[in-house]
């Protein structure tokens, strides 16, 4: 099993101008099992991208320890996964090469390069824009293309911070559905990072609920799958989750 | 007003089609002043000669063989001038580009000599190296390489954290981040500092061939004024203007824009 924990993760940011230090995140535990799909939901401002910076590996943590798999990370690696809420897609590269980079950097020939990032394209029902450049692409058609290029890398563990919250409302809804199916298709390991509680709720099964850099408390999400907006919307249950998660959200 | 509107319409038209007439017909009125001012005798012809007699003697060094070996001269001092100045200038832009240490200590010192023209160095040149080659090939890597190396930088910070990050988590180690994001991210600018150096030591060569030259066009011009030619003189200007038009307008500047725009870098 591969796991990913957090043990009592903490960061204390240095401003070198005000010469203060910034204790964004205190004291963090969570752990997200194999397979499992966990979001982290909480205000703007409490601390949830510098934990998936921690994680990912582009910021090192003063406090706690990052543990994949049993083992401290260190520094970013292709085992973590990453989905930007920039998209992050390379400009001068075609959907294709961007799909097929991880591949590539593992030594990975062209021609199976190719195969991997058509199968995946496939997946995301982009195969028809594999020869087109990301600038190309409407929003919602990029952050297909950066999870599934995050996918096609094989991940332990896929990192997303906020992905859909630079695209349309309908978009959205359709991205998230699609995520839940691929999701169910290839069980990837997920931490999900969102201050829409319904996005959270949707998606996941469990929530994490974060304030001011700690863990206020975590609720399972047992609702059925596949989910799609249609009926969730009418799910009574849906809404007792959302309720309570929000209200937590609110009060923290 | 109707007719104005018809041909501008047509002229649109016209250059849309062929758009290196767009490039020449702009000069046929500057050429027409020049060759009636000429022809009216105001000044003596050899003092302001007209487009044939530069016609002429154009035909007459072209034939002799003269003006395409200074040419050539010219040319290639001004290529291996700019590829010295990229070889040392990329790298030194991409390593002050990513660290911060290289930038706090490089920038100061690079601003600082920035300040000092090209032609300002020739004095101690002459000094140093004499009259030669080695005097010119200095002044034209020095002209090239502070726009090269300035455009680097900011080529390599205009690429957004993100993209090397994203490269790292999908494996690329820091070397190979350097050669599929850093470099590809700042082609744009590198094209653009290259334009600009390209335009400088065009101008900077042709400055220093006529001090210290033994051929070129440069030479050329000032030899011609040593014999009292105006029309080589003019001859000399002319060429100037026009290489370097074609050069930038038909070479370098699509290319900028090839690589901005196909990428998405630049908005327009
Ligand atoms: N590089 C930094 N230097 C100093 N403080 C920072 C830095 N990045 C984030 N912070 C602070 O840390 C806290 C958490 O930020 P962040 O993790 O971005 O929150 P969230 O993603 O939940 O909105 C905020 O108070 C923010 O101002
Ligand atoms: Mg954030």
């Amino acid at each position: 099993m591969k796991t990913l924990s957090l043990k009592n993760l903490a960061k204390t940011y240095f401003d070198p101008y005000a010469g203060s230090h910034v204790n964004a995140v205190h004291d963090v535990s969570i752990d997200v099992e194999q397979g499992e799909f966990v979001s982290v939901v909480g205000p703007s401002g409490c601390g949830k991208t510098t934990i998936l910076n921690m994680i990912a590996g582009f910021i090192p943590y003063t406090g706690g320890e990052i543990l994949l798999d049993g083992k401290p990370v260190k520094g970013p690696g292709p085992e973590r996964g990453v989905v930007f809420q920039s998209f992050a897609l390379f400009p001068w590269k075609t959907v294709l090469d961007n799909v097929g980079f991880g591949p590539k950097m593992r030594g990975v020939p062209k021609a199976e390069r190719d195969r991997i990032a058509r199968e995946y394209l496939a997946l995301a029902g982009l195969s028809h824009a594999a020869h087109r450049y990301p600038n190309e692409l409407s929003g919602g058609m990029q952050q297909r293309v950066g999870v599934v290029r995050a996918l096609a890398n094989n991940p332990d563990v896929l990192l997303m911070d906020e992905p859909f919250a630079s695209v349309d409302a309908q978009t959205r809804m359709t991205l998230q559905e699609e995520l839940t199916r691929i999701w169910q298709e290839r069980k990837p390991t997920v931490l999900f990072i969102t201050h829409d509680v319904p996005e959270a709720v949707f998606l996941a099964n469990r929530v994490v609920v974060l304030s001011k850099g700690r863990v206020l408390d975590q609720i399972e999400i047992d609702l059925p799958r596949p989910r799609v907006w249609d009926d969730l919307v009418k799910d009574d249950k849906f809404k007792q989750l959302s309720a309570r998660v929000l209200q937590m959200v609110r009060a923290a | 007003m109707n007719v104005l509107l018809q041909f501008w319409s047509g002229y649109a038209r016209m250059t849309r089609r062929w758009p290196a007439l767009a490039a020449i017909i702009p000069f046929i009125p500057v050429v027409a002043l020049w060759s009636a001012v000429a022809a009216a005798g105001i000044f003596p012809r050899a003092f302001f000669p007209g487009p044939v007699d530069v016609v002429n003697s154009f035909v007459t060094l072209t034939y002799k063989g003269i003006l395409p070996d200074y040419l050539g001269d010219s040319v290639i001092r001004l290529f291996t001038g700019a590829a010295v100045g990229m070889a040392l200038g990329i790298p030194l832009g991409v390593l002050i580009g990513t660290s911060r240490w290289a930038h706090r200590i490089c920038w100061p010192i690079l601003l600082f000599f920035q300040a000092i023209g090209d032609i300002a160095w020739l004095p101690i040149l002459l000094i140093w190296f004499g009259f030669g080659l080695t005097t010119m090939t200095f002044v034209i890597v020095y002209t090239v390489l502070f726009p090269v190396v300035l455009n680097t930088v900011l080529g390599v910070e205009s690429v957004p954290r993100d993209l090397a990050r994203a490269a790292r988590s999908l494996g690329a180690s820091p070397a190979r981040v350097l050669w599929e994001v850093t470099l590809p991210g700042a082609l744009p600018n590198i094209i653009t500092g290259l334009r600009n150096g390209l335009g400088y030591g065009w101008r900077a060569l042709i400055a220093v061939e006529m001090i210290v030259g033994t051929s070129g066009i440069g030479f050329m011009m000032f030899d011609a004024r040593r014999s009292g030619s105006t029309v080589e003189i003019l001859l000399g200007m002319i060429i100037l203007g026009l290489l370097w038009y074609i050069v930038d307008a038909w070479i370098l500047a699509p290319l900028e824009r090839a690589t901005g725009q196909r990428w998405g870098l630049v908005t327009s």
